[in-house]
């Protein structure tokens, strides 16, 4: 028994226990409980916590803000579909591409990044993000211009078709494998070299961290799980139009991990639950709600940065404040 | 030359258009460090009021805009009072999620108010246009150019001259020895607030008959005008106008005699290469950080 508890609290066995929940879901939509839409949108929600994940290095832990994801994550979906339907090749060889690519630009903007701070870099990034959506808007034979990209269903192997669900669970099981990668990197020494120049860069500098290569590294993994994202979203959603991939969406991100936690990996899903699942799922269902629904996550957003500036994630522990606040008061009167 | 004179007035226009959105970006990030990515939104609502009242209630169009104008102000105050506010404890990065779910509420209500058709507002001075050196522009053109720059001299004249532009500039320098020097911070970042809303709104009105209003219309404007704020500096009041003016000359010249297509992204490659060799924009200076 002892052991079991033990267990649960290494952050590995509760993140894939948090997979296997994950991955109960389309059963409760079997039953009847949930729509099959709910699938779709809450599958949408695990992709963006997937590059919500990536940022909430890049922001977190080495204090870099970038508005650009969405633009990288964009240029990932285009590419994916494009070598899978117009090239024929085979999912993995799309998703190499499709995160190869994107992962060298985003190392050249860590290049950059090094001469610029706040933000400059953030809006140089957002400038990129900008260059990347017209481009998708403007090269047609490539991207299909305003109609939108379409592309299919993953194919594993060469030979799996998989459909809503189970590319539901591939979605799941990204997630939870990137949750590992994460908890591990920023718990090893790239975490901790990441929270010294965070601290301060020239006492980090002083300790011998190589500013380059670890800003460079942050960059590639904040990179590397937006098209990660980007490749599930195209063949999720099974669509990608140049509008979808504005300011907007680098902002929500901002948001979610705001909103969720800053350097917590749960805190990061919550988030993406709360931007993007909360008004489908629960605020569309009231009838009244169902028209303000933006407008009630909005004024929820701007809430939860006013009374919870460090993140929902951290609520149980406020409430665990209280209840001892509470005790001591009780003792007192005792 | 005609035509580069005709190109380079046009750009005068959206030029003054994009500076009016970056100075009121840049009033609100100095005085209450926040980058305000809800500037374009609050423009588009205000844009919606002045076309509501001119198109539904029959206003003259001076009068709805006048009505525009207040309704920004009101809103800016509000904002600040009921918002930004209560966040002085929160971190930058936080405080610009607020202005994201303040955009969120804007782009909610709209609709819900103002219904879902685009809507349409006509130029201030319908027609009659201007001839010199072989070029062309509408008197609404010179008049939106020439009230921009009115606009923005009464601006820098109250900022550089007034007693309220001191206490704004020392707000901007360092809000904690301004309150000890007994400068009304709160009311100057709510002013500040106000003046962004108002200059919001004259970006919004000035850009409506070129498009239709609609949920975007200043969605460009305002990446544009962030992208001035970083071109010219986030350190200075008049850096992002200037900015707002390159951008707006060599966007239009770069789309006229390079490239209709790849005009803009040539402009924005441009802009971060010279970001590249001067990272604190054109006037800013580098902070030098204490170890």
């Amino acid at each position: 028994m002892k052991t079991i508890i033990e267990k649960l609290k290494n952050p590995r066995f509760q993140f894939i226990l948090f997979g296997i929940v994950l991955a109960a879901i389309p059963n409760l939509a079997n039953v009847g409980l949930l729509k099959t839409s709910h699938i779709t949108i809450i599958g949408g929600t695990l992709i963006y916590a997937i590059a919500a994940l990536g940022l909430n290095i890049l922001l977190g832990f080495s204090g870099l803000i970038t508005l650009g994801t969405a633009g990288f994550m964009g240029l990932a979906t285009y590419i994916s579909a494009y070598v899978t339907i117009n090239m024929k090749l085979p999912f993995e060889v799309a998703l190499l591409l499709a995160v190869l690519i994107p992962t060298l630009i985003g190392i050249l903007v860590g290049l950059v990044s090094l001469k610029m701070e706040g933000m400059y870099l953030a809006i140089a990034t957002l400038c990129v993000s900008e260059i990347l959506k017209k481009t998708f808007e403007e090269l047609d034979m490539f991207t299909n211009g305003f109609s939108g990209k379409q592309a299919g269903f993953p194919v594993l192997f060469g030979s799996l078709q998989l459909d809503r669900t189970t590319t539901y669970y591939l979605i799941v099981f990204v997630l939870v494998l990137i949750m590992l990668i994460t908890y591990n990197m920023i718990n090893g020494q790239l975490g901790r070299a990441l929270n010294a120049m965070r601290g301060s860069e020239a006492a980090a500098q002083a300790m011998g961290i190589n500013l380059l290569k670890y800003r460079l590294v942050a960059f590639a993994l904040a990179t590397i799980f937006a098209s990660i994202a980007g490749v599930l979203y195209v063949h999720f959603i099974r669509f990608s139009y140049p509008t979808t991939w504005n300011l907007k969406l680098s902002l929500d991100f901002l948001a979610m991990i705001i909103i969720g936690g800053l350097r917590s990996i749960f805190g990061t899903v919550l988030g993406a639950f709360i931007v993007f699942a909360v008004p489908d799922l629960f605020l569309k269902q009231i009838p009244f709600l169902n028209q303000i629904s933006y407008v009630f996550n909005g004024v929820l957003i701007i809430l939860v940065v006013m009374f919870y500036p460090n993140g929902v994630i951290y609520i149980g522990h406020d409430i665990k404040g209280w209840k001892e606040k509470f005790k001591k008061r009780g003792q007192k009167n005792e | 030359m005609g035509i580069f004179l005709q190109v380079l007035l046009r750009s005068l226009e959206t030029g003054s258009i994009y500076a009016l959105a970056a100075l009121g970006i840049i009033i609100v990030y100095r005085t209450s460090n926040t980058v305000n990515f809800a500037q374009g939104a609050i423009g588009m609502f205000n844009a919606y009021v002045v076309t509501f009242f001119f198109s539904k209630f029959g206003f003259p169009l001076w009068v709805a805009i006048i009505t525009g104008v207040i309704s920004a102000m009101i809103m800016g105050l509000l904002i600040d009072i009921l918002i930004i506010r209560h966040t002085k404890k929160v971190s930058a990065v936080a405080k610009q999620i607020v202005t994201l779910g303040l955009m969120m509420v804007l782009l909610g209500v709209v609709p819900l108010l103002f219904g879902v058709d685009p809507m349409r507002l006509p130029k201030l001075i319908e027609n009659g246009d201007i001839k010199l050196l072989g070029a062309s522009i509408s008197y609404n053109g010179s008049f939106n150019i020439v009230f921009g720059l009115a606009i923005m001299a009464s601006l820098f004249y109250i900022l550089q001259k007034t007693k309220w532009g001191l206490a704004v500039r020392t707000t901007a320098s360092n809000e904690y020895t301004a309150k000890l020097m007994g400068v009304p911070t709160k009311t100057v970042t709510m002013g500040a607030w106000a003046v962004a809303g108002v200059l919001g709104v004259l970006a919004g009105t000035m850009v409506a008959p070129m498009t239709s209003v609609t949920l975007n219309l200043m969605d460009g404007i305002q990446i544009d005008a962030l992208i001035a704020c970083v071109l010219g500096g986030f350190q200075t009041f008049y850096g992002p106008v200037l900015g707002a003016y390159i951008i707006g000359i060599s966007r239009n010249l770069l789309l006229y005699y390079v490239s209709s297509i790849w005009g803009e992204q040539i402009l924005y490659i441009l802009i971060l290469v010279f970001l590249v060799f001067r990272p604190h924009g054109l006037i800013g200076k580098k902070i030098v950080k204490k170890v």
